[in-house]
């Protein structure tokens, strides 16, 4: 049984499909990662799994149990942690009261356990460390960025949802933070990776997807991906290998 | 074959305007005249006379908070100086109609351009706190004041006026004349939005930052808004008075003003329609309530608690108002209409070279927030026609002193000077007429609006090199979306947009206004790396082709190298590396500080 399963899932955001028939797969314990050029649906997906928009038609199974009429906080509860695109921390909290929130799926924390997890991000995340009480605006971009994965890995998720969480980052701390992907992926946490860096989710990807305009085109190892002229053409930005002009 | 089709799509919405047309025009102009038509009572009248200059006023809300997106809880003193205007002008001092009318006209416009001058501190919550407190002086004022303005008493016997020698006396007379005001004003609200000025205030009421930052002169356009709701509220006043011979305080207090926004609210914010409707409605309502038939006679004690719980079903369920509603549904009957894209001129961006000297120069520039030094004291030169490459750890700086040079941040200290001019101390819009463009890295475009709305405003800015009038201005924004592959995308509203158009949009926007700079802040954020590799032949498109100036931050070093002639390295506020891309990118402390081991994982 599939940790997670979508079956045929279409989504709309108004008036819009977002989603087409959309099918997938995650296992327990895997790396996979959806790729796809922007307005292909992987946010989409990502948002539709974690119950912040309804599937208009489709199931989608967790641990065996359909998720798809639950609503977004239930589903975290469950152990579904997504950590969206685009820096959605709280402004006005601090940098370690944004972090501890990530737990409120889990319950009342003993005040020990908490602080040693948000220092063990901080050690993940050191750039952020002399921040801890600073307000979360004043992080610059990047900074926020790692704030809100930080915060997202917080919630000991059974499934970890990262929607492109290298954009804005240095490269020393896009490297950085894959080793982190890398390294919770080690203790047992399943992840579904949305990432516009091909080459990165790729290296750490057990499989991968990709969705082209709401579809699923394309499923594969890294290996058969990385190899594929089609997908290699669309986004990895080499150019298809055997079209000669 | 192909350009008669579309001379066809291009026609077709005149003619369904037409087709509308065809059916309000007569109907609108039917109301006012039933009074001739049929026996009305004196009730009615005075209902309708109440609706019409209402609506006038709410009509200068839906300028001020539907257009330009500030709150305005003083509505009713702004009626109240039209109304005591013609009050105080007739019965006190004995003056005519007209010219008390268009003094409390003036004053109450006076007044709208002192309370939209707090804008340029203050907004949100504070500004409602504002006109609150404002509206609460005109109330006290009224009240207390009794030699001037009667006290609650109020005033009595005020005259109605005559028009080109004949008397107005006549209700449905007088009557018949609001309404024609009424209607040109609703035309005039309702072509507002289409203009350099109503696109401005959308533009502020969507992303004030960007606005500034694009050549819109926001604090005036906020003033203007001001301006011109406080004059619509004199008329409504000034009309209001003449209509009902009596006026007093408690005809323009405080629950007055939220009775305006509650109209403009429930009717929709963004159309003059909206106001009469929600003004119609509002007045209507607990007249209907109050008249049930015996059998549903507790409504009628109950009627203002229905009367309360239906505005606040209305509000939840359609927060952009009935009339929202309405459009929304009126919309998705329509099928859109093709853009023709086979006609559109080529972008003109030429910037000739024409010395030597550094487009951009940084002297000494310093800007610390408290005790962080963010900005270091950094000296720079961008030279002209080159690319111009910011790089650095996360929190080193970059977008800081983006912010400083575009002058959304004053510098701590040292000097900015563009193109020979020293801007240090020029506000944003004024550095964007003076050629400065840029994009921001969390993208601030104006969501409700269209791609080629959002690019008109950027086309817009003052001393832009184009023809005068509304034509040179879409052809030039056309041009820009074109330039960046999105022309066929121009109605579509830019919040419905994929992310990655998203950002070419934001630069179309900045090109509209013919940069000789370009700020490009994290322009490959979110993009694939076929993305990316657009986005580099577009900026190589801007440099080659045209001599435009870029200074850009990018994370992707295979981006960066590839396009850059220059690059500055920034770590904690200051410069640690600076030249040419290869032998920076080698440079042992911007890899320990930046690059890390590993090798660039960018545009390969």
């Amino acid at each position: 049984m599939a940790l997670l399963e979508l079956r045929n899932v279409a989504s709309y955001y108004g008036n819009v499909q977002a989603l087409r028939g959309v099918s997938l797969r995650v296992e327990q314990g895997e790396v996979v990662t959806l790729l796809g050029a922007n307005g292909a649906g992987k946010s989409t997906a990502l948002r539709t799994i974690s119950g912040l928009l309804r599937p208009a038609s489709g199931e989608i199974w967790f641990e065996g149990r359909p998720i798809h009429d639950m609503a977004a906080e239930k589903i975290v509860r469950l152990g579904i942690s997504h950590v969206p695109e685009g820096r959605r921390i709280f402004p006005g909290l601090t940098v370690r009261e944004n972090i501890m929130l990530g737990t409120s799926n889990r319950g009342r924390l003993p005040k020990k356990q908490m602080d040693e997890e948000v220092a063990r991000m901080f050690e993940v995340f050191p750039v952020i460390k002399p921040f801890g009480n600073a307000l979360g605006w004043t992080l610059s971009g990047g900074q926020q960025q790692m704030l809100a994965v930080a915060r997202g890995l917080m919630a000991r998720p059974k499934l970890l949802l990262l929607d492109e969480p290298s954009l804005g980052l240095a490269p020393l701390i896009v490297q950085q933070l894959f080793a982190t992907i890398r390294e919770i992926h080690a203790r047992g946490t399943t992840i579904l990776l949305v990432e516009q860096n091909a080459h990165m989710a790729l290296s750490v990807a057990n499989r991968g997807y990709v969705l082209e305009t709401g579809e699923m085109r394309i499923e594969g190892s890294p290996k058969e991906l990385l190899g594929n002229d089609e997908v290699r053409a669309a986004y990895l930005g080499g150019h298809a290998a055997a079209t000669p002009r | 074959m192909r350009s008669q089709e579309s001379s066809r799509t291009t026609l077709s919405p005149s003619r369904r305007l037409s087709a509308w047309l065809l059916v309000l025009i007569p109907a609108a102009a039917a109301v006012p005249l039933i009074p001739y038509a049929t026996e009305v009572s004196h009730f009615a009248v005075s209902m309708f006379m109440q609706t019409v200059t209402y609506a006038i006023a709410v009509l200068g809300m839906v300028v001020v908070l539907g257009y330009a997106g500030q709150i305005n809880l003083a509505q009713a003193a702004f009626f109240g100086f039209g109304a005591y205007g013609v009050a105080l002008g007739t019965v006190s001092y004995g003056l005519p109609f007209w010219v008390s009318f268009a003094m409390g006209i003036g004053v109450a416009a006076i007044a709208g351009g002192i309370l939209g001058l707090t804008t340029l501190r203050l907004g949100g919550h504070y500004l409602a706190m504002i006109t609150i407190s404002f509206q609460q002086i005109f109330d006290l004022v009224a009240v207390n004041w009794i030699a001037l303005t009667h006290g609650p008493d109020g005033i009595a016997g005020i005259p109605r006026p005559s028009l080109f020698s004949y008397e107005l006396s006549d209700d449905r007379a007088y009557l018949l004349l609001c309404t024609l005001v009424l209607y040109g004003l609703i035309a005039l609200v309702w072509w507002l939005p289409q203009t350099r000025l109503g696109r401005a205030m959308r533009g502020v009421r969507e992303n004030e930052l960007a606005a500034e930052v694009i050549g819109v002169h926001t604090l005036r356009v906020k003033v203007t808004a001001f301006i011109l709701c406080a004059t619509l509220g004199g008329i409504g006043g000034g009309l209001y008075a003449g209509g009902f011979a009596y006026i007093s305080p408690d005809n323009f207090n405080f629950t007055r003003a939220v009775e305006f926004l509650s109209m403009v609210l429930l009717g929709g914010a963004q159309s003059p329609f909206g106001a009469v409707l929600g003004t119609t409605l509002l007045i209507l309502l607990p007249e209907w309530l109050k008249e049930m038939p015996p059998s549903l006679q507790f409504i009628k004690d109950v009627y203002l608690a229905i009367y309360g719980l239906a505005v606040i079903l209305i509000m939840v369920f359609m927060p952009e108002g009935l009339w929202g509603l309405l459009r929304n549904g009126w919309k998705k009957l329509r099928s859109p209409v093709p853009v023709d894209t086979t006609s559109i001129p080529k972008l003109e961006l030429d910037i000739p070279v024409t010395d030597a000297t550094p487009l951009l120069k940084l002297e000494g520039m310093q800007k610390f927030f408290g005790g962080l030094r963010a900005v270091d004291g950094i000296d720079l030169e961008v030279g002209r026609g080159t690319v111009h490459a910011l790089i650095g750890p996360n929190g080193s700086g970059k977008t800081t002193m983006l912010n400083v040079v575009n002058g959304i941040y004053k510098p701590t200290g040292g000097r900015i000077i563009i193109d020979g001019q020293d801007v240090s101390q020029k506000a944003p819009h004024e550095r964007a007429g003076h050629g400065l463009g840029r994009t921001f890295q969390n993208i601030r475009l104006f969501p409700a609006m269209s791609a080629l709305e959002n690019v008109i405003v950027g086309a817009q800015r003052d001393n832009n090199p184009i023809e005068p009038g509304r034509p040179a201005l879409r052809m030039r924004a056309m041009s820009a979306l074109q330039f960046v592959g999105l022309a066929d995308k121009a109605d579509a509203i830019v919040r419905s947009l994929p992310y990655g158009h998203q950002r070419l949009v934001e630069i179309a926007r900045a090109l509209a206004g013919h940069p000789k700079l370009l700020l490009l802040d994290e322009p490959a954020a979110g993009l694939n790396q076929t993305e990316k590799m657009e986005l580099v032949e577009l900026l190589r498109r801007l440099r080659s082709g045209h001599g435009l100036t870029i200074f850009l931050i990018d994370h992707d070093m295979g981006l960066v190298e590839k396009i850059s002639d220059r690059i500055t390295v920034l770590n904690f506020g200051k410069k640690i590396a600076e030249g040419a891309p290869q032998e920076v990118l080698r440079h042992p402390e911007v890899i320990a500080a930046y690059l890390g081991e590993e090798p660039a994982n960018g545009v390969a």
